[in-house]
C-alpha cells in the first residue's frame, strides 16, 4: 500500500492528517490499571516485608541477648549447660536434644515413608491408591498438638511397658521423636512418591525387559532415577522435624538436659521456646531475649536445610526429554 | 510379557537351559523381592494402623465410667431445695416425726392441710378426709397400680448367697412372702398384688437354690435372726416375727428400727455380718449395692407392702376433694388461703401440719411433688437463691462484683457500697459486664455448691470389658462415690465456659477464640494472597532477578517453622504494636486498665501471615492452570490485564484458589505454638466480644490441659480433640465438595 493510502486510514506513521487517530491508538497508560499493578506488586512485597520482619526480629533480640554481660558467644556456642538461674547459657543441652529427636524422627520416617511410597508408586492397585492417599492426607492434616496427646498418653507408656519404666523416663525424647517420625511419614511419602512417579515409564519397561524383578527395578532403577525428589523429601522431612514444636514440648519434658541417652527427658530449643513464652514473660529480660537467640539458631537449621533440599532438586534432578 | 517363563520358581528347562547354579540364582532374587514386598506392604499397612490406632485412642478417652464424689450433690441440694419451698409455707402449725401426732392435730383443726402415711391416716380416718391428686385416691384399690402418685413400696433386702448356710433365716424369709396378708392390712398398709408377689417368690426361691418356696414349720428351726432398717417396715417385720415364734420358732429374732440409710451401711458398706436382713423403705441406692457386691452380698430385694402417703384436711373441709399438681404445689409453697389455689374455695387461712425435714416422709413427698431431675429445671431467680444460700457473704460480695446477678438489684451487697467501688480508679468487671446467665450460673453453683470431683476415670474400652471390676473396686476404694457412665464430650461440654474444674469445665470460650482468630486470619490472608498471586504470575516479569526473589523468598517462608512466625508476632504486633493491637488507639481498653497487645488481633495477624505461603502458592497453581487461550481470547478483544484477571482469569482459577484457602485454614485451625508465644490466655471465663479482648483457642485448651498431670484432664482433652477434628474433616469435605463441582464447571 502506498504511504498515501495509508496516511488516509491513519495507519501509517502520524503526518499532518489522522495525528487523532494515531493518537488514540498509541498505547495508553491507563491510571486505573497502573494503580491495581502497584496494589497488586505491594502485596507481592509483603512477602519480602515477612522476611525482613523474621530476619531483623530474630536478630536484633539476639544480638541484644549476646550484647549482654552474663552471655558469651563461645559460651553459648560451647557449653553443655543451660542454667539461666547460674549464668549459664549453653546451647549444646537444647540442641543436642532437638537433634536426638530428629534423628529418631528421620530413622523411623525415612524408611516408612520411602518404602510407602515404592509401594504405591510401583506395587499398588489404583483401587488401592485411591483409598491410601486420603489415609496420608488426613495423618498430614493432624494437628500436632493431637499428636503431642498420642505421643504422651499412648506411645510412652507403651514404650514403659516394653522397655521397663526404669528405663523409660515419663518424659523422654524417644516416643517424641517416634511421634515427630509419624509426623514426618506422609511427606516424605508424598514428596517421594511425586518423584518416583515422574520417572518415566521407559526405565521400567526397560529393566523388566532385562529381567529384573520387581524389587531391582524399583530400587536399583527408579528410585536412583528419582533420587533427587526423594533426598530433597528428606530433608525437608528433617528441617519440619526440627522445626516441630508441640509433640516435643508435651511428650520430651520440661528442662534443658544434656544427656545422649533418647529415654532420658531433655527439652529441645523449641520445647525451650515455647515454655518461657508461655509462661510471665516481661518484654527486655534475658529470658525474653534468649527464646529470639535459640531461635535464630531454629531459623538458620531450618533455613539451611531448605535451600540445600532445593539446590539438590535443581542440580541433581534427571531431565527426561 | 518378556519375564513370563520364570514365573513360577521353576525355571522352564526346555527354553533356558542354564543349569542349577543359574536357577538358584534366579530364584534367590525373586525370594528377594517377595520379601522386599512385604517389608513395602507393611511399612504401608503401619501408616493405616497408626491412624486407626490414634483416632481410636482419643475416642476411648473421651468416654468412659467415671467414680464422681461431690461435696453436696446435685440431687441433695435440689431436695434442699424443694423442702425448704414447703418449710417457707406459711401458717405451718406442726412440724413432727411422730405421724399419729399429725393425724390428730389435723383432725382437730379445721382449716387444716397435711400429708402423713396411711397408717397414720387409719388412725383418724372418722374426722379426716382424704384429697385424690388428679383423680387418684389413695387406698386399696389404688394401691399397686402405680396410679396414686404418692405410692411407695416397702422392701426388705437380704442376700440370698449367704442364706444357704443360714436355713432358719431362709426359712423365716420364706415365711414372711408366704404370709404377707395376714400381716400387712392389720399393720396399716396395702398389700402387693398376687401377681408380683408370685414373680418375686420364685426369683427368692431360685437364689436360694429351690425350685419354689416350700410351705414352713418354723418348729423346725432354731438360731438367731437379726434385722434392721426403715422404722417405717418395723411395724410389719416385728408382726411378722412375733407370728414366726408363736408358730413355733426355737430362736431369736431381733428387729432394729435404726432406719434404712444406716440399715444398708451396717449391711453392705460396713460388711456387718451379724446381720442379716434389711427393712428399707426406699429403693437400695446404687453405691450400696456396689458396696455389697465388693464384700460379695449379692442383695435380693423383696416388695413386702405398699404404702400410700396421703394428702389430709380435717372433714368438715368438703371443697378439697381433688387438685393438680400445680394446685398441690401451691397448697404446700405459696397459697395464704385456699381462695388463691382454686376461685370456688372460701377465703380461709390454711393451716399446715407437716413431718420436719429431717423425716424421709419429707424427701419422700417432696422428691415426688416438685419432680426436678437437675438443677435446669430451675428458674434462674431459683437457681440465684440456692447460690447464695449455700456461699459465704464474701465469696457473694466476691462473686456479684466479678458479674452481677441482676441488672437492677444487687444481692450480696448494699447499693451504695458498689457504686463506691465502681467509681473507684480500678473498678471491677461487674460494672460494666452483662448480668449472668443461666448456664453461667449453673457451672458456678457447680463450682462453688457442689464441687464435684472425679475421683477416678476409666476408658471406654475398659469400661465395657472390665464393668463389674471397675464397680467392686470403685466401691471399695471410693465407698461414697456415685459411679456412671459419662461422655467427657457432651453438649454442656460445647457450651460451658472454661474453668479451673476439670468436672465442668467446657469449651465455649475456646471455639469463639478459634473462630475469631482463624476469621481474621483469612480476612488478611485471602486478599493479601490472592493478589500477591495474580502479581506474581500476571504481572511480574518472571525473568526479572526481584521477581524470582519474591518466589525464592515465599518458598522459603512456606518451610519456616511456625514457632518462629509466633516470635515475629509477639515482637512486632504484641510489644511494636502494642497500641494498635490493645485497641488503646481505638478507645477499646478503660482508663486506667493496661493495655495489653496478647489480643485476638495480634493472633490472627500472626496467622495471617503464617497462611500467606499457602495461599500465595495454591492461588498460582490455580491461576497457572488456567489455558493461555483464554487469557489470549480476552486480549484479542480489546480487554486490558486488569479486565482480562477479573473476569476470566480469577472466575477459573476460584477452585483452586478456594482449595489453597481452605488448605491454609486447616493448617492454621490446628496451630498451637505460634498462638502460645503470642500470649493464649491460660485461663479466661469470659467469652471474646471483639478483636481486642484475651483469647484461648482449641488448640491452647487442648496443649494446656494435656500437660496437666491429673486424668480427668487429659479426659477433657481428648473430647476437645474430637471437636477440633471434626472441625477439620468438615472443612477437608468442604473443600472436596467445592473442588469436584467447580473442576466439573470447567470440564
Amino acid at each position: 500500500m502506498s504511504s498515501e493510502v495509508l496516511a488516509e486510514q491513519g495507519l501509517a506513521t502520524p503526518v499532518d492528517q489522522g495525528t487523532d487517530i494515531a493518537e488514540s491508538l498509541k498505547k495508553r497508560t491507563r491510571i486505573g490499571e497502573k494503580l491495581i499493578e502497584i496494589s497488586l506488586f505491594t502485596a507481592g512485597v509483603v512477602s519480602i516485608l515477612t522476611t525482613i520482619g523474621i530476619v531483623y526480629v530474630l536478630f536484633r533480640d539476639a544480638l541484644d541477648f549476646f550484647l549482654l554481660p552474663e552471655v558469651t558467644l563461645t559460651e553459648f556456642l560451647t557449653s553443655t549447660t543451660w542454667l539461666p538461674q547460674t549464668g549459664n547459657f549453653g546451647i549444646w543441652p537444647l540442641l543436642t536434644s532437638t537433634l536426638i529427636i530428629s534423628a529418631i524422627a528421620m530413622l523411623f520416617g525415612v524408611p516408612m515413608g520411602f518404602f510407602t511410597a515404592v509401594y504405591l508408586s510401583e506395587y499398588a492397585s489404583p483401587r488401592f491408591r485411591a483409598f491410601l492417599k486420603p489415609v496420608l492426607e488426613i495423618l498430614a492434616g493432624i494437628p500436632t498438638v493431637v499428636l503431642g496427646y498420642f505421643a504422651l498418653t499412648f506411645v510412652t507408656p507403651l514404650l514403659r511397658g516394653v522397655l521397663g519404666p526404669e528405663t523409660v523416663q515419663i518424659y523422654n525424647m524417644a516416643s517424641a521423636g517416634l511421634v515427630v517420625g509419624i509426623l514426618t511419614v506422609p511427606l516424605i511419602a508424598s514428596l517421594s512418591e511425586d518423584a518416583l512417579h515422574a520417572v518415566p515409564d521407559s526405565l521400567r519397561q526397560a529393566s523388566y525387559g532385562l529381567g529384573a524383578t520387581r524389587m531391582e527395578t524399583s530400587l536399583k532403577v527408579v528410585a536412583p532415577a528419582a533420587l533427587s525428589g526423594i533426598s530433597a523429601a528428606i530433608v525437608v522431612a528433617a528441617s519440619r522435624a526440627i522445626g516441630e514444636t508441640m509433640i516435643v514440648a508435651l511428650a520430651a519434658g520440661a528442662g534443658p538436659k544434656f544427656t545422649l541417652n533418647p529415654f532420658n527427658a531433655a527439652e529441645s530449643m523449641t520445647g525451650y521456646m515455647v515454655r518461657i513464652s508461655g509462661g510471665d514473660l516481661s518484654y527486655g529480660s534475658i529470658d525474653y531475649q534468649s527464646i529470639f537467640a535459640v531461635g535464630m539458631v531454629v531459623f538458620l537449621l531450618t533455613l539451611l536445610l531448605n535451600i540445600v533440599s532445593q539446590r539438590i532438586v535443581r542440580r541433581f534432578r534427571e531431565v527426561y526429554e | 510379557m518378556i519375564g513370563q517363563d520364570y514365573i513360577g520358581d521353576r525355571v522352564r528347562e526346555d527354553i533356558y537351559p542354564q543349569g542349577d547354579e543359574a536357577n538358584r540364582k534366579i530364584r534367590r532374587r525373586r525370594r528377594a523381592g517377595k520379601a522386599w514386598r512385604w517389608l513395602f506392604i507393611v511399612a504401608t499397612v503401619s501408616a493405616i494402623v497408626i491412624l486407626s490406632v490414634l483416632l481410636i485412642k482419643i475416642l476411648n478417652d473421651t468416654v468412659g465410667l467415671v467414680a464422681q464424689e461431690s461435696v453436696l450433690p446435685e440431687r441433695e441440694l435440689l431436695l434442699a431445695f424443694d423442702e425448704s419451698q414447703v418449710l417457707a409455707a406459711p401458717n405451718i402449725l406442726l412440724e413432727s416425726e411422730d405421724d399419729p401426732a399429725i393425724a390428730s392435730a389435723i383432725a382437730d383443726e379445721p382449716n387444716s392441710l397435711g400429708f402423713i402415711p396411711w397408717s397414720a391416716y387409719l388412725t383418724q380416718q372418722d374426722r379426716l378426709n382424704l384429697v385424690s391428686i388428679e383423680g387418684q385416691l389413695p387406698g386399696a384399690e389404688a394401691a399397686g397400680t402405680g396410679d396414686y402418685p404418692l405410692d411407695r413400696p416397702l422392701y426388705i433386702y437380704a442376700s440370698t448367697s449367704e442364706l444357704q448356710k443360714k436355713p432358719h433365716v431362709a426359712a423365716f424369709l420364706a415365711y414372711y412372702l408366704q404370709h404377707l396378708d395376714e400381716v400387712v392390712p392389720d399393720a396399716g398398709y396395702f398389700m402387693v398384688d398376687a401377681e408380683q408377689l408370685a414373680e418375686q417368690s420364685a426369683q427368692i426361691a431360685e437364689g436360694l437354690g429351690l425350685e419354689e418356696l416350700p410351705a414352713i414349720n418354723p418348729a423346725d428351726f432354731e438360731g438367731v435372726i437379726n434385722i434392721t432398717g426403715s422404722s417405717t417396715v418395723f411395724p410389719i417385720t416385728q408382726a411378722m416375727a412375733d407370728r414366726f415364734i408363736a408358730d413355733g420358732f426355737r430362736g431369736t429374732i431381733n428387729v432394729d428400727p435404726t432406719g434404712t440409710t444406716a440399715g444398708f451401711q451396717k449391711f453392705c458398706i460396713d460388711n456387718d455380718r451379724s446381720i442379716d436382713i434389711v427393712n428399707a423403705s426406699r429403693e437400695v441406692l446404687p453405691t450400696e449395692f456396689s458396696a455389697c457386691q465388693a464384700n460379695n452380698r449379692r442383695l435380693s430385694e423383696a416388695v413386702v407392702a405398699q404404702d400410700a402417703l396421703s394428702v389430709v384436711v380435717n372433714k368438715v373441709n368438703t371443697f378439697v376433694t381433688d387438685v393438680s399438681r400445680e394446685q398441690l404445689e401451691a397448697l404446700f409453697t405459696t397459697a395464704e388461703q385456699w381462695s388463691e389455689v382454686d376461685g370456688n374455695w372460701p377465703g380461709e387461712t390454711i393451716s399446715r401440719f407437716i413431718p420436719s425435714a429431717d423425716s424421709g416422709t419429707m424427701d419422700f413427698f417432696v422428691e415426688e411433688l416438685f419432680q426436678r431431675e437437675s438443677l435446669e429445671d430451675l428458674e434462674y431467680d431459683d437457681l440465684v437463691s440456692i447460690y447464695t444460700a449455700n456461699i459465704s457473704k464474701g465469696r457473694c460480695r466476691a462473686v456479684e462484683r466479678e458479674q452481677r446477678f441482676y441488672d437492677d438489684v444487687l444481692i450480696c451487697e448494699d447499693p451504695e457500697k458498689f457504686a463506691e467501688v465502681c467509681a473507684s480508679d480500678s473498678p471491677p468487671t461487674g460494672c460494666t459486664l452483662p448480668p449472668r446467665e443461666e448456664p453461667g450460673l449453673i457451672q458456678l453453683i457447680e463450682a462453688d455448691v457442689i464441687k464435684p470431683k472425679v475421683l477416678a476415670s476409666w476408658n471406654g474400652i475398659e469400661s465395657v470389658l472390665r464393668r463389674d471390676e471397675i464397680l467392686a473396686e470403685a466401691a471399695q476404694k471410693y465407698p461414697n462415690a456415685e459411679v456412671f457412665f459419662k461422655s467427657w464430650l457432651s453438649w454442656q461440654f460445647i457450651t460451658s465456659p472454661q474453668s479451673s474444674y476439670p468436672e465442668i469445665a467446657g469449651i465455649r470460650t475456646a471455639i469463639l477464640g478459634t473462630l475469631w482468630v482463624v476469621g481474621i486470619a483469612i480476612l488478611i490472608s485471602f486478599p493479601l494472597g490472592v493478589a500477591a498471586a495474580v502479581y506474581l504470575e500476571e504481572y511480574a516479569d518472571k525473568r526479572s532477578r526481584f521477581n524470582q526473589i519474591i518466589q525464592t523468598n515465599i518458598n522459603n517462608l512456606a518451610g519456616v517453622p511456625s514457632i518462629i512466625y509466633g516470635l515475629l508476632g509477639l515482637a512486632v504486633f504484641v510489644r511494636a504494636l502494642e497500641p494498635i493491637t490493645s485497641g488503646y488507639i481505638f478507645g477499646a481498653v478503660e482508663s486506667g486498665a493496661t493495655a495489653n497487645g496478647r489480643t485476638i488481633l495480634s493472633a490472627g495477624l500472626t496467622l495471617g501471615l503464617l497462611g500467606l505461603p499457602v495461599i500465595i502458592i495454591s492461588a498460582q497453581e490455580a491461576i497457572r492452570a488456567v489455558p493461555p487461550s483464554l487469557r489470549q481470547a480476552s486480549f484479542g478483544l480489546g480487554a486490558t490485564k486488569w479486565e482480562t484477571v477479573r473476569h476470566h482469569v480469577l472466575p477459573n482459577a476460584i477452585a483452586g484458589i478456594l482449595t489453597g484457602v481452605i488448605l491454609s485454614t486447616s493448617r492454621i485451625i490446628g496451630e498451637t505454638a505460634p498462638l502460645v508465644v503470642v500470649g493464649a490466655s491460660t485461663f479466661i471465663t469470659t467469652d471474646p466480644t471483639g478483636p481486642f479482648s484475651k483469647f484461648t483457642t482449641l488448640p491452647s485448651q487442648i496443649y494446656q490441659w494435656t500437660a496437666r498431670p491429673q486424668d480427668t484432664f487429659r479426659d477433657i482433652a481428648a473430647a476437645t480433640i474430637v471437636v477440633l477434628i471434626t472441625m477439620l474433616l468438615l472443612l477437608n469435605a468442604t473443600a472436596i465438595y467445592f473442588r469436584n463441582r467447580w473442576s466439573k464447571r470447567l470440564g
